[in-house]
C-alpha cells in the first residue's frame, strides 16, 4: 500500500516537474518563437497583413481602409510588384474586437509570417497589440489619426496627430471668428488628449478655451451640451466627438438652431457625415484633416486620379475616407523602402524607412511629396481645412504642410539613435516646454 | 454521505484510495459518476496535454485563452447553476482582478512582485464580490434584481474606467490608460529572484491547463460536499432552506465570493495572456458571454460550463466573415430553445438512455419558478 | 449656472428618452416575464423602417413613422410565434415527429435572455449585411424654440408630449379595454385567469406584439435624431432596463415614475457636472433604488398601501 501511494504521488510529482522543466526550454514545439528579423513566407512573394474592421462598431470607418489597401496592392502587383515580387495579402476581419486583434496579430506574425502589418482603427486596438508587436519586433504601420506621442521603434504611425489636425484648423478659425473657444470631446484618451492640445494651440495662437466638456462614448443625447454651448457663447467650438452615438450631436444641434462655427478633427473625413446627414446639420463645420475625398489636388480628383481608381475597383463603396489614403500611401512607402533596402528583412526595411522616404500622396498638391520623418516614424502631412456649407458642399479654405513637432522637437524622440517603446502625452509637452 | 441511487455510480464501489477519492468527487450534483466517465476524462486531459505538439505554439497560445475563459464560465456556473444567483457581473470581478494584477505587476516587476500580483489580483476579485454580495444579499435583494444590479455595476465600471485616460489616473508606475487600456503588463512569473519561473507561450498553456483541471476537481469536491448540498438547497427554495435553520444570506455571500475569486483568477490569467487589459472587458457584449456559455453548456454542471465555454469560444473565434455573428446568434437560439437544460445534461441523458436502464428524468426546463428535480 | 427653462427642457428630454425606451420592454417584462435583450434591436428596426419608408418610398414623416411601428409590430408577431411561445416550431414538430419541440419562454428569465441575445446578434448583423454600415438619415422636423440666448429643438419637446401620450394611452388600454383587463388578470395570477377562461396564450401574443410596436414607435420617433447604424439600439437598452426595474410591477405608473425620477437625476447631474457624471449618476441611482426598494417604486407604494389598509382594518 505504502509503496503504491508513494509511487503514484512520486510519479505525478516527478512527471509534472519534468514536463514543466522540459517546456522551460521549449524548443520542441513547432512554430514557437517568431522573429522579426526573419523574412517573409516565400522567396518570390511578399506577404502583407491587413487587419481592418469590416464588421462591428468600426466597420463604417474600417472598410474604406481595407479597400484602399487592396487598391494599392493591386496597383503595385500590376506594375511588377515590389522588386519583381508579387504581394499576397492576409486580411481576415477582426470584427472591431480587440481580442480578435490580439489573436490575429499573433497569427499574422507567427503563422503567416507577414513582412509588414497594417492593423487597427482605434488607439485601444493599437495598444492591445503593441505588446505582441514589440515582443516580436514586427514592422507595423498604424494609419489612423490619433492623439500623437507614440515613439516606438516598431511602430510607424503615419496618420496625422491631433496636434497636426487641430493645428491646421484652430489658427484659421481664430483668425476668422475670434479668440473664445469651447471644447467638446469624447470622454476617453483620444478626446481628452486632443482637448489638451487645443489648450496648447490656444496659447500659441492668442486664443482662450472658455469651456470644456467631455461626453461618454455611449451618450447620444446632447440637449444639455447644446444649452451649455449657448450659455458660454464662444466664437467657435472645437469638436473631437467620436463614434456613431456622437454623430447625433450634429443633427441635434442643427435642429436646436445652434449655428456657431465648429472646427473638428474627427467629423466628416472619417465617417462622411456630410453625406449621411440631411443638410444643414454639417453647415459651417471645418474639418482639419490631411485627406478627404473632396481634396482638390490633381492626384486626387483629376481624371484617373485616386478617387476615380478607387470607385472603379469598388463601385459600391460609400466613401473614400481619411484613413484610407493613409493606408494607401504607406503601402507605397513600404514598397519604396523595400526597394531601397533590397530585401524584405524587417530590420533592414525599418532602417530604410528611417533614411528619409518621401511619396507623392493624393493629399499633396501638384508635384509635392510628403515625407516620413526618420527620427519619429511619423509623417509631415499636407493639412487641409475643409468647410461644409448649408448644402453640404465641401471646399478647401486653407492648406499647408504641418510637420510633426511634438515628438521631434519638444520631446526629442529620435529612433535613429535610440530604440524606444513609449507613448508621450501633452503633459510631457508642458514639462519639456517649461 | 451515501450517494443516491439511480443517479449514482453504475458500477460496484471500488475500495481503497481510488474509491475514497472518487467518493469525494462524485455525487448527485455533478455529471459523470462512473468509471467510464473518468476514463473519458483522462483521455480528454491527455489529448489536451498533447495538443500543442500537434498544432504548434500559435494555436496552443490561442487555445489557452479559451481555457482561461473556462474559469469565468465555472465562476458563473458555481454562482448560478449551484446557488441560483444569476449574475451578469462576473466580468466585474474578472476586470478588477485583471487591472489589479496589471497595476501591481507593473509597479513591482520582479518575479516575486508578479507572484504577489497574481495573488492580490485574485484577492481583489474576491473582495469586490464580497462587498457587492454583502450589499445585495444582506439587503434582501433577490432574483432578477440581483441580475440587474450586477449588470448595472458592469456598466458603471465601463463608463468609469473608459475615462481614466489622463495622467492623474496613474497608480505608481502604472497608468490606467482609460479607453486605450493598460498595455505592457508583464508575463506571469512565479518564484523569487534567480530561482523564478517566467511563464510564456506554451508554458502558459500548460499552467492554465493544470490550474483548470485542479480547479474543476476541487469544485467537484465542493459541490458534492455538505456545503454543496446547502448551495443546491438555496437554489431550489430559499425560504424553505432558511426555515430549516440555514443562514441563507451567508451561504449566498460565500458562494458569490468564491465565484468572484474564480472570475478573478480568470481575469489575472487573461491580463497575463495578452499583456493587456482594457475597459472592453466591462462591455455588455462580454458580460453576457458567460451567461451564454453556461446556458448552452448546462449551468448546473461544471463539465457543461467548461466544455461549452471552450467549445463556443473556439467556434466563435474560428468563424470569420460577415456571417459569423449571425451563425453564433442562430446557434444560441436553437440550443436554448431546443435544449433548455443545456447540451451536456442532454448528452448525459442520451448516453444513459442508450446504455439502457437507469432512471430517465423527464425533459424539463431548468428555469421555471416551480421547484424542480435535480439533474445529476 | 442653472437656468430654469434650460433645466426644464433637459428634464423633459431625459424623461421622454427613458419612458419611450422603456415602454415596450416594461409591458413585455411585466406581463410575460420575458426579458427581451433584443429590445434595442426592435427600436433599431422601427428606426430603419421609418427611414427607408421616408427616403425610398417618399412617404411623409408621420406616415413613415406609422410604417415603422407596424413593421416592428409584425416582426414582433413573428418572433413571438417562433421563438417566445414556440407555436410555430411545435406545430412543425407535431406534424413531423409527433411531439412538441420546445417550451414557451414565459417566466423563464435566463433562457429568454439568452434566446433574445441570440436574436439581437442575428438582427444587428443581418441588417448590416443587407443594408450596409449606415443609412442616410432623415432631418429633424419642426425647427426650434428660442428663448433668451438659448434655443431648444421643438421636436424634442414634442417627444416628451408623445411620451406622456403613450403612457396615457397604455393606461387607458389597461384599464378600459377587455384586453387590458385580461392582461392585468394574467399578470396577477395566471392560473386563476386561465381557469376563468382567459386565453392566456392569445393575451401573451398580443402583449408581445404591442410591446414590439411600442419599441418600433420609439425607433420611429428617434429616427430623425440619431445616427442610423445597425448598432443604434445599444444606446437605448440600458436606460430601458434600468427604468423597468426601478419602476416596479405596475407597468404604466412604474414606467412614468421611473422616467421622471431617473430622467430628473440624469438631467440635473448632467447640467451641473457634465454628461459622464450624469450617466454614472443614473446608473448608481438605479443600483441604490433596487437595493432599497427591491420591488421598484410602485411595488414599494403598493406595500405601504397594503400595510396601511391592514393597520386600518
Amino acid at each position: 500500500m505504502t509503496d503504491r501511494r508513494v509511487g503514484r504521488r512520486g510519479f505525478l510529482a516527478s512527471g509534472s516537474a519534468a514536463t514543466l522543466a522540459a517546456l522551460a526550454g521549449c524548443t520542441g514545439v513547432p512554430g514557437s518563437g517568431g522573429g522579426g528579423g526573419g523574412g517573409g513566407s516565400g522567396d518570390d512573394t511578399i506577404t502583407l497583413g491587413i487587419l481592418e474592421d469590416r464588421s462591428g462598431n468600426f466597420a463604417l470607418v474600417g472598410d474604406p481602409k481595407h479597400k484602399a489597401s487592396l487598391l494599392a496592392i493591386e496597383e503595385i502587383n500590376q506594375n511588377g510588384g515590389i522588386d519583381g515580387k508579387q504581394i499576397e495579402v492576409f486580411d481576415p476581419d477582426p470584427q472591431s474586437d480587440n481580442q480578435r486583434y490580439q489573436e490575429l496579430t499573433r497569427r499574422a506574425i507567427q503563422q503567416e509570417q507577414v513582412d509588414a502589418l497594417w492593423a487597427g482603427y482605434s488607439s485601444a486596438t493599437r495598444e492591445a497589440i503593441r505588446p505582441i508587436i514589440d515582443r516580436e519586433d514586427q514592422l507595423y504601420f498604424y494609419t489612423t489619426q490619433y492623439e500623437g506621442g507614440v515613439c516606438d521603434k516598431n511602430v510607424f504611425a503615419v496618420g496625422p496627430t491631433a496636434r497636426q489636425q487641430l493645428g491646421s484648423v484652430l489658427p484659421y478659425l481664430r483668425e476668422e471668428y475670434g479668440p473664445e473657444i469651447y471644447t467638446i470631446a469624447a470622454d476617453y484618451n483620444f478626446g481628452q488628449l486632443s482637448a489638451d492640445w487645443v489648450k496648447v494651440l490656444a496659447d500659441e495662437n492668442d486664443a482662450e478655451v472658455i469651456g470644456e466638456e467631455f461626453i461618454p462614448l455611449s451618450n447620444s443625447q446632447f440637449g444639455s451640451t447644446i444649452n451649455r454651448i449657448q450659455e458660454a457663447d464662444p466664437d467657435f467650438v472645437m469638436s473631437m466627438l467620436v463614434g456613431a452615438n456622437h454623430t447625433s450631436f450634429y443633427e441635434q444641434k442643427a435642429s436646436a438652431g445652434l449655428d456657431v462655427p465648429i472646427g473638428t478633427s474627427t467629423a466628416m473625413a472619417q465617417g462622411y457625415e456630410h453625406l449621411r446627414l440631411d443638410p444643414p446639420a454639417m453647415a459651417n463645420i471645418y474639418a482639419g484633416v490631411n485627406y478627404m475625398e473632396e481634396i482638390p489636388t490633381e492626384r486626387n480628383t483629376s481624371d484617373g486620379g485616386f478617387v476615380d481608381r478607387y470607385y472603379e475597383k469598388f463601385p459600391d463603396a460609400p466613401y473614400l475616407n481619411e484613413e484610407a489614403e493613409n493606408n494607401y500611401f504607406s503601402i507605397y512607402m513600404y514598397k519604396a523602402a523595400v526597394e531601397q533596402a533590397g530585401t524584405t528583412n524587417q530590420e533592414e526595411v525599418k532602417a530604410a524607412l528611417e533614411s528619409g522616404i518621401t511619396y507623392g500622396a493624393p493629399e499633396a498638391p501638384g508635384e509635392e511629396e510628403i515625407s516620413l520623418v526618420p527620427e519619429t516614424h511619423h509623417v509631415d502631412h499636407h493639412m487641409w481645412v475643409m468647410r461644409a456649407d448649408e448644402n453640404h458642399n465641401v471646399e478647401a479654405v486653407d492648406d499647408r504642410v504641418i510637420p510633426e513637432t511634438f515628438l521631434k522637437d519638444t520631446v526629442g524622440c529620435d529612433l535613429t539613435e535610440e530604440d524606444e517603446e513609449t507613448q508621450y502625452t501633452p503633459q510631457d509637452f508642458y514639462e519639456e516646454a517649461g | 454521505m451515501a450517494t443516491e441511487t439511480g443517479a449514482g455510480r453504475t458500477d460496484s464501489e471500488p475500495s481503497g484510495l481510488l474509491g475514497r477519492v472518487r467518493g469525494r468527487l462524485e455525487g448527485p450534483n455533478t455529471i459523470g459518476n462512473s468509471r467510464a466517465y473518468w476514463a473519458g476524462f483522462a483521455v480528454a486531459v491527455a489529448a489536451l496535454l498533447v495538443y500543442p505538439y500537434i498544432v504548434g505554439a500559435y494555436q496552443a497560445s490561442r487555445f489557452s485563452l479559451f481555457l482561461v475563459y473556462a474559469f469565468l464560465g465555472l465562476s458563473l456556473s458555481v454562482v448560478w447553476g449551484y446557488a441560483g444567483v444569476l449574475s451578469f457581473g462576473q466580468v466585474v470581478f474578472f476586470g478588477v482582478a485583471g487591472y489589479t494584477f496589471g497595476v501591481v505587476s507593473v509597479n513591482f516587476a520582479t518575479p516575486a512582485g508578479i507572484t504577489g500580483a497574481f495573488l492580490v489580483g485574485i484577492g481583489g476579485g474576491a473582495l469586490v464580490a464580497a462587498v457587492l454580495g454583502y450589499f445585495m444579499f444582506y439587503g434582501g435583494v433577490r432574483d432578477v434584481y440581483v441580475t440587474i444590479i450586477t449588470l448595472v455595476s458592469t456598466l458603471v465600471l465601463h463608463t468609469f474606467m473608459a475615462q481614466t485616460a489622463g495622467d492623474q489616473w496613474t497608480i505608481g508606475e502604472a497608468a490606467l490608460g482609460g479607453f486605450n487600456g493598460m498595455p505592457t503588463i508583464p508575463n506571469l512569473a512565479f518564484g523569487v529572484g534567480g530561482a523564478a519561473l517566467v511563464i510564456s507561450d506554451v508554458m502558459f498553456y500548460y499552467l492554465v491547463l493544470v490550474l483548470l483541471v485542479a480547479t474543476y476537481l476541487g469544485l467537484r469536491v465542493l459541490v458534492n460536499s455538505d456545503f454543496g448540498r446547502v448551495m443546491v438547497a438555496v437554489r431550489e427554495d430559499e425560504d424553505r432552506t432558511r426555515m430549516f435553520g440555514y443562514d441563507v444570506r451567508r451561504a449566498k455571500l460565500l458562494v458569490f465570493t468564491l465565484g468572484g475569486a474564480l472570475a478573478g483568477l480568470s481575469g489575472v490569467l487573461y491580463a497575463a495572456w495578452g499583456n493587456y487589459v482594457s475597459p472592453g472587458v466591462f462591455e455588455l457584449a462580454f458580460a453576457s458571454l458567460p451567461v451564454v456559455w453556461v446556458s448552452i453548456g448546462g449551468r448546473d454542471t461544471l463539465l457543461g460550463a467548461v466544455a461549452a465555454t471552450v467549445g463556443i469560444e473556439f467556434f466563435r473565434n474560428s468563424l470569420g466573415g460577415e456571417w459569423a455573428f449571425v451563425t453564433v446568434g442562430a446557434l444560441l437560439l436553437v440550443s436554448i430553445l431546443g435544449l433548455p437544460g443545456g447540451v451536456v445534461p442532454w448528452l448525459d441523458r442520451t448516453y444513459r438512455n442508450l446504455r439502457g436502464g437507469g432512471t430517465t428524468p423527464p425533459t424539463e426546463t431548468t428555469d421555471s419558478t416551480d421547484p424542480e428535480v435535480t439533474e445529476a | 449656472m442653472i437656468n430654469g427653462l434650460n433645466l426644464l427642457f433637459q428634464f423633459l428630454d431625459s424623461f421622454a428618452f427613458v419612458v419611450l425606451a422603456a415602454a415596450g420592454l416594461a409591458i413585455i417584462f411585466g406581463i410575460m416575464g420575458v426579458i427581451n435583450l433584443a429590445h434595442g434591436e426592435f427600436i433599431m428596426l422601427g428606426a430603419y423602417a421609418t427611414t427607408l419608408a421616408s427616403v425610398r418610398l417618399g412617404l411623409p414623416l408621420v406616415a413613415a413613422m406609422l410604417v415603422g411601428m407596424v413593421v416592428t409590430a409584425l416582426f414582433g408577431l413573428l418572433v413571438e410565434r417562433v421563438i417566445i411561445s414556440g407555436w410555430a416550431p411545435n406545430w412543425l414538430g407535431q406534424r413531423l415527429v409527433g411531439r412538441d419541440l420546445m417550451e414557451p419562454l414565459y417566466d423563464r428569465l435566463a433562457d429568454s435572455m439568452v434566446a433574445t441575445w441570440g436574436l439581437s446578434l442575428i438582427m444587428v448583423q443581418g441588417v448590416r449585411i443587407t443594408l450596409g454600415n449606415s443609412l442616410d438619415q432623415i432631418g429633424t422636423p419642426l425647427g426650434n424654440i428660442a428663448y433668451g440666448g438659448f434655443s431648444y429643438s421643438m421636436y424634442r419637446v414634442v417627444l416628451s408630449g408623445v411620451a406622456l401620450g403613450v403612457l396615457v394611452l397604455a393606461y387607458l388600454v389597461f384599464t378600459r379595454t377587455e384586453f387590458g383587463m385580461r392582461a392585468r388578470a394574467t399578470i396577477q395570477d395566471e392560473d386563476t385567469a386561465r381557469a376563468l377562461g382567459v386565453d392566456t396564450e392569445r393575451t401573451y401574443a398580443a402583449t408581445f406584439v404591442i410591446g414590439s410596436g411600442l419599441a418600433g414607435l420609439t425607433g420611429a420617433l428617434y429616427a430623425p435624431t440619431v445616427t442610423m447604424v445597425p448598432g443604434l439600439g445599444g444606446s437605448f437598452l440600458v436606460e430601458a432596463f434600468v427604468a423597468v426595474v426601478v419602476g416596479g410591477p405596475s407597468v404604466v405608473l412604474g414606467t412614468a415614475l421611473a422616467g421622471g425620477f431617473l430622467g430628473g437625476i440624469n438631467a440635473l447631474v448632467s447640467n451641473l457636472l457634465g454628461t459622464t457624471a450624469g450617466r454614472i449618476a443614473l446608473l448608481v441611482t438605479a443600483i441604490v433604488m433596487i437595493r432599497f426598494l427591491p420591488d421598484g417604486i410602485t411595488g414599494f407604494v403598493e406595500r405601504v398601501r397594503a400595510r396601511r389598509q391592514e393597520g386600518g382594518a
